[in-house]
């Protein structure tokens, strides 16, 4: 079986501009998949050149075995999508706009379903001219959603969504993957990546840095942190040096836990040390440290690799 | 191809403009159909239902409005890549514009004609016929519909640059501007091109001269030996012209990064 989305060695550039280098992945079925980078890093560039919205130097994109190019890509009606910022007609409801945009059969029956998950009937026969920024967000996602298409492509979906319209989203979206909707998704909202993806592509300066899973990826930069709060931080602090064990520079005293006898250790220190202990925190591997991690290691790579070359 | 045609049809009907316009419109032709019924020394009725009181030039400024927005409001408002990643190729997306613009020219032309048949009907139902001749073998009323089908061909030589430019420069200002500067502009170098002609016959056959087609057939004997040209010679030349100004368009738009 093809997979839905399969981009091959594709090469992108803007001019002169080489903005894609070599980019090659799979989507696995129903997976989520998240998209993470810096800004300018070509998350955009990438998903519109898939969606053919620009023509592309080389390479290959397939969609459900079929090429798209941004003359012709008939298996795009598998795909919905929803890039940097929803396109909005001020003349036309959101109703209207749905009705626009659907296809297929039960148009009806999934305008309705999408209106009531996304939770929109208070707004959407108004005309969008008057939609605040988190309503036309929630139209841009409903258009991308309406076809309750095989891949939805979705960036910076939260933007501008309050906490109740973030959670009803991630609600949706694992809901449709559950039934066999792959997604990919770019965010920076990390925090709200890491409840969402399964995979990770990790795209920097144009290339693929890294294509993991999230659990890989937490399991691999883990490295765990026990935060104390005692009665005399100061002690604490003093203590821990003494005894050679990693300390963070954060004004809260935390440990840098290497291995499973560490918190053991630490505990039975403070104790010993005279000093009460009030509170004991693992801070669990985050998305955004483990990130963080993954570039600087990459570019310090690339650079010794340039430094070779030279 | 058919439901991409009726969903720009949809998008032009929501527009508030579309009802305005079409208000004024009718209210310009009423206007006029008073005056000539009230000064018919200076607005002769027969004249003023030929050129259907007045309404094609209006049709044309709207027209040029109506080509340059169609395609700049989708970068405007950003909707441009939701039409376009759908499954419907770039090809489809431009020619069912076209093809909603010729229907929305159609409309103009058809509505207005409609308006004057019913004044002529209200207001000259004995002061006027349309069925007398006016030369050339035509009777007023034929005159009037061959004219309209000329300004309708030649309108279109103008749209089809409109829609090159609103796709090069996706904004409708320079798109209108060139569009109502081409409108004017034949009128204004008729004198420059007539000497030009005279002296190369070759001259004739520049797309400005097409615009003349309309004139050509209102004012017979007059534009035929100053441009050397006949009718069926305009005709062809305006659906020449037609098709390069929208084939480079069509290359252009399949070609352009979103
Ligand atoms: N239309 C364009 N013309 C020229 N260069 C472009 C164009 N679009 C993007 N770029 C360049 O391509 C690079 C990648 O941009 P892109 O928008 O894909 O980044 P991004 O990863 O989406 O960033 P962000 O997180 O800020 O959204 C940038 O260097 C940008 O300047
Ligand atoms: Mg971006």
């Amino acid at each position: 079986m093809s997979s839905i989305l399969s981009v091959q060695n594709l090469n992108k550039s803007f001019g002169n501009k080489h903005v894609l280098h070599d980019v090659s992945f799979d989507l696995k079925p129903g997976h989520i998949v998240g998209l993470v980078g810096p800004n300018g890093a070509g998350k955009s560039t990438l998903m519109k050149t898939m969606l053919g919205l620009f023509n592309y130097d080389s390479g290959s994109i397939k969609i459900a075995g079929e090429t798209v190019t941004p003359q012709k890509h008939e298996s795009l009606s598998k795909v919905g999508a929803l890039i940097e910022y929803p396109g909005i007609y001020p003349f036309l409801t959101g109703w209207d706009h749905l009705q626009l945009f659907a296809d297929g059969d039960h148009q009806l029956i999934h305008i309705q379903k999408i209106i009531s998950q996304l939770n929109m009937d208070s707004f959407i026969k108004r005309k969008a001219k008057g939609y605040s920024l988190g309503m036309k967000q929630k139209l841009g996602i409903a258009l991308a959603l309406v076809n309750f298409p095989e891949l939805v492509i979705l960036d910076e979906p939260m933007n501008g969504l309050d906490p109740e319209a973030t959670k009803e989203l991630r609600d949706l979206i694992i809901s449709e993957s559950q039934h066999g909707t792959t997604f990919l998704i770019s965010s920076h909202i990390l925090s709200e990546l890491q409840r969402l993806a399964q995979d990770l592509l990790i795209i920097d300066e144009g290339r693929i840095v890294q294509q993991t899973t999230m659990h890989e990826l937490l399991a691999s930069q883990g490295k765990q942190t026990i935060m104390l709060m005692t009665s005399d931080d100061k002690k604490a602090r003093q203590l821990l040096k003494k005894a050679r064990f990693k300390t963070t520079p954060d004004p809260r005293v935390e440990v840098v836990a290497t291995d499973d006898n560490t918190m053991p250790e630490v505990l039975r220190l403070l104790v010993e040390g005279g000093v009460d202990i009030l509170d004991v925190t693992r801070l669990e591997g985050n998305l955004e440290s483990s990130l963080l991690e993954v570039l600087k290691q990459s570019r310090i790579q690339k650079r010794l690799a340039e430094e070779e070359a030279e | 191809m058919w439901t991409l045609v009726r969903q720009e049809s949809f998008k032009l009907t929501r527009r508030v403009s579309t009802w305005v316009s079409t208000a004024f419109l009718v209210g310009i032709e009423i206007v006029f159909a008073f005056l000539s019924r009230v000064y018919p020394q200076t607005f002769v009725p027969a004249n003023m239902f030929e050129s259907l009181y007045f309404s094609r030039p209006i049709i044309n400024f709207y027209m040029i409005a109506a080509t340059a927005t169609i395609i700049t409001m989708e970068f405007q408002y950003g909707t441009m890549k939701q039409v376009l990643y759908r499954r419907y190729s770039r090809g489809q997306v431009l020619v069912s514009k076209w093809l909603a613009i010729f229907f929305y020219t159609f409309y103009w032309y058809v509505m207005s004609t409609g308006i004057a048949l019913l004044m002529k009907a209200l207001l000259f139902r004995h002061t006027l016929s349309i069925h007398q001749g006016a030369g050339d073998g035509m009777s007023i009323f034929t005159r009037g519909l061959a004219i309209s089908a000329a300004s309708f061909v030649s309108l279109w030589l103008l749209l089809s640059v409109v829609f090159l430019l609103a796709n090069l420069f996706r904004n409708s200002a320079a798109a209108v501007s060139v569009g109502i500067i081409g409108y004017f502009a034949s009128n204004i170098v008729t004198q420059l091109l007539t000497i030009l002609i005279q002296k190369w016959d070759w001259a004739k056959w520049n797309p400005v001269t097409m615009t003349l087609y309309p004139s050509m057939l209102s004012h017979p004997g007059y534009y035929q030996p100053l441009l050397r040209m006949q009718g069926w010679q305009m005709l062809l030349g305006n659906v020449i012209y037609i098709a390069i100004f929208l084939g480079i368009g069509y290359y252009v738009f399949n070609k352009r990064n979103v």
